[in-house]
């Protein structure tokens, strides 16, 4: 499905300019800061914004044309939207909310009885709305937005108001609906961690402008440079994205252990499989054994070693070559390769000038990464 | 031969119910464009709407009684589609009741759909529902309690009217007098014994229409509080 943007939406002191030819497959993330323009990108797609000037096409189709003053309304637009508060009908209970999107959808194919079952909400389609938590609501939501069937489902920011293991139970919901409807889904949100768990692309927006649009990791990664590269401070936390095989979830020791060589399909270290270790956690895997783990290393938790760091209880060193040194002030953001040439994995590394001078670190020197099992942070366990 | 003050009752009602309906059927879409309008005319709609709520009845009643005469273009063509007179008419007492009224349910309604305002029903229109499916199946019974409370004070705003009808309506029994009208005229012939048989159920019956509203608007907001007690 293809998602073809270009357009204008003045608000005054703000201003939405986005040229972008998006591929929807899975999940989109679109990630920026507070006002810089992702929810009012999600409702120029949704038809709720009505004086932008350009054309937004959906599958070819106008949704959007001003020059031709073509307007096809929200309600005629087939396109989904789970927005940040649930935005449940106070005066209708959990079924009746459901059912308002069932009865209004042109030819309905998916069984409520199914939808019910997936977001697990059984136990509450009597309640009335208010008597719901955050998260439940917008499980409601999400569930109410899917039953009314879109061929499009926009998430603008839905777990912004919700506790940790809600927004965990959320996230592994949306992980789930995705892959069981083929659903393909535009998610909105401030928070890397949460799109880094689920998105396969990300469009980064800043100032009401698309300043990037990539794979997931390959995104994140080149927004490790706009810290050091360009004004942007704090933009992000420095990281390291990666999935990875998950070789066992528990060890019998407490840790979970990942197959790095698995990743590049490459064996490394003399022939032994590079292995990654992180808290132990609880995952039924999957007879073909492929599944994978969604996890990040901030850059300022990896340090670096000129020697293998054998005598140190941290569990994780990997042998790795120095592909650039960034530096800005007295902060050096380190890039290096793991891998063969052609098959690599970059990681990260934030240090200080102190430390670069202390180990003459250079391009192209084989040093140690370090980092303990618990910088491997993942979202959902 | 039927009582007058039965006669002015039912007069007072079939008046006071036309009006509540004709008023609602104006004042929704009124309330709902007020609510909905960023121009800064909305001041000037807003104050002309509102004008029965400070103008002397008698002024309103003037100037309707001058339009619905045959002299004037409202009372020509109601004449010329009718065949009647609009002045002194039932009619012309509806028409009176219905702009003196006015701000009793247009201003509850505007509240309530300003209140209620675009988050729901764009919630509505992103699950297919088009404007008319949204007013019926959101707005309606979202502002369910407001409609009550606008349709009460209106009908009994026009139940309590007496200017207005005084100058565009008359006194004619059957067709123009009402009960406020009644009670004026057994004031005046002194027969206090009849006019305080009206008074009292004029002040019984706004009672229990006041009451009535309270009731209808108290149950939700018991259940609302049990609810946000029990969760």
């Amino acid at each position: 499905m293809n998602l073809d943007l270009c357009f204008e939406l003045d608000f005054g002191q703000f201003n939405l300019a986005i040229k972008q030819s998006l591929s929807l497959q899975g999940i989109t993330g679109v990630f920026g800061h507070s006002g810089s323009g992702k929810s009012s990108l999600l409702r120029a797609i949704a038809g709720l914004e009505k004086n932008l000037v350009g054309e937004v096409f959906l599958n070819n189709t106008q949704l959007t044309n001003s020059k031709t003053n073509t307007f096809i309304k929200a309600e005629h637009r087939h396109i989904g939207l789970v927005f940040q508060e649930a935005r449940l009908f106070p005066h209708l209970n959990v079924l009746d909310n459901l059912k308002f999107a069932v009865k209004r959808c042109d030819q309905p194919r998916l069984k409520l009885n199914k939808i019910i079952e997936l977001a697990e909400l059984g136990s509450l389609l009597p309640k009335h709305v208010d008597e719901l938590s955050g998260g439940q609501k917008q499980r409601v939501a999400l569930a109410r937005a899917i039953l009314a069937e879109p061929k499009l489902l926009l998430l603008d920011e839905p777990m912004s108001a919700l506790d940790r293991q809600a927004k965990a139970s959320l996230l592994k919901l949306i992980l789930k609906i995705q892959s069981e409807l083929q659903l393909p889904m535009l998610y909105v949100s401030h928070s890397l961690d949460e799109l880094q768990q689920v998105c396969d692309n990300l469009l980064v927006l800043a100032q009401g402008k698309v300043i990037g649009y990539g794979g997931i990791h390959q995104m994140i990664h080149q927004l490790n440079y706009s810290q050091t590269n360009a004004q942007e401070d704090g933009f992000i936390d420095q990281q390291t994205s990666l999935s990875l095989p998950i070789k066992t979830p528990n060890n019998g020791h407490g840790l979970a252990v990942l197959s790095l060589s698995a990743l590049l399909n490459v064996n490394v270290n003399n022939g032994e499989d590079e292995e990654i270790y992180l808290p132990a956690f609880e995952q039924h895997l999957t007879q073909d054994n492929k599944q994978t783990l969604r996890c990040f290393i901030l850059a300022r938790d990896i340090s670096i070693s000129l020697t293998e760091p054998l005598n140190s209880s941290i569990v994780n060193h990997l042998l790795v070559n120095i592909s650039a040194i960034n530096t800005k002030g007295n902060n050096v953001l380190v890039t290096a390769l793991y891998g063969k040439k052609g098959n690599e994995q970059e990681f990260f590394v934030a240090i200080s000038t102190f430390s670069q001078q202390k180990l003459a670190l250079n391009i192209g020197l084989k040093v140690y990464l370090q980092f303990k099992a618990s910088a491997v942070r993942t979202y959902l366990y | 031969m039927i009582n007058p003050d039965l006669l002015a009752l039912y007069t007072t009602l079939k008046m006071a119910a036309l009006t509540t309906v004709i008023l609602l059927l104006i004042g929704t879409p009124l309330a709902w464009f007020l609510a909905k309008m960023q121009s800064r005319f909305k001041v000037l709609i807003e104050a002309i709407v509102a004008l029965p709520l400070v103008l002397p009845p008698t002024v309103l009643g003037f100037y309707l009684l001058i339009a619905f005469s045959p002299q004037y273009l409202p009372g020509q063509l109601w004449q010329q589609a009718t065949g009647q007179q609009l002045a002194f008419s039932f009619a012309a007492i509806v028409i009176g009741s219905v702009l003196y009224s006015l701000p009793f349910v247009v201003q509850p309604l505007q509240k309530a759909f300003e209140q209620l305002g675009e988050p729901l029903l764009e919630a509505g229109s992103m699950l297919g529902a088009g404007p008319i499916d949204r007013f019926f199946n959101i707005v309606l019974p979202m502002t369910k309690a407001s409609f009550i409370t606008a349709a009460s004070l209106g009908f009994a705003h026009t139940v309590g009217e007496f200017g207005v009808i005084l100058m565009i309506g008359g006194n004619i029994p059957g067709e123009t007098r009402v009960l406020s009208i009644a009670l004026f005229d057994h004031v005046e012939a002194f027969d206090y014994a009849k006019a305080h048989v009206l008074a009292i159920s004029l002040l019984a019956g706004s009672m229990v229409l006041l009451a009535a509203i309270y009731l209808l608007n108290m149950p939700k907001t018991k259940t609302e509080k049990r609810l946000s007690n029990e969760s």
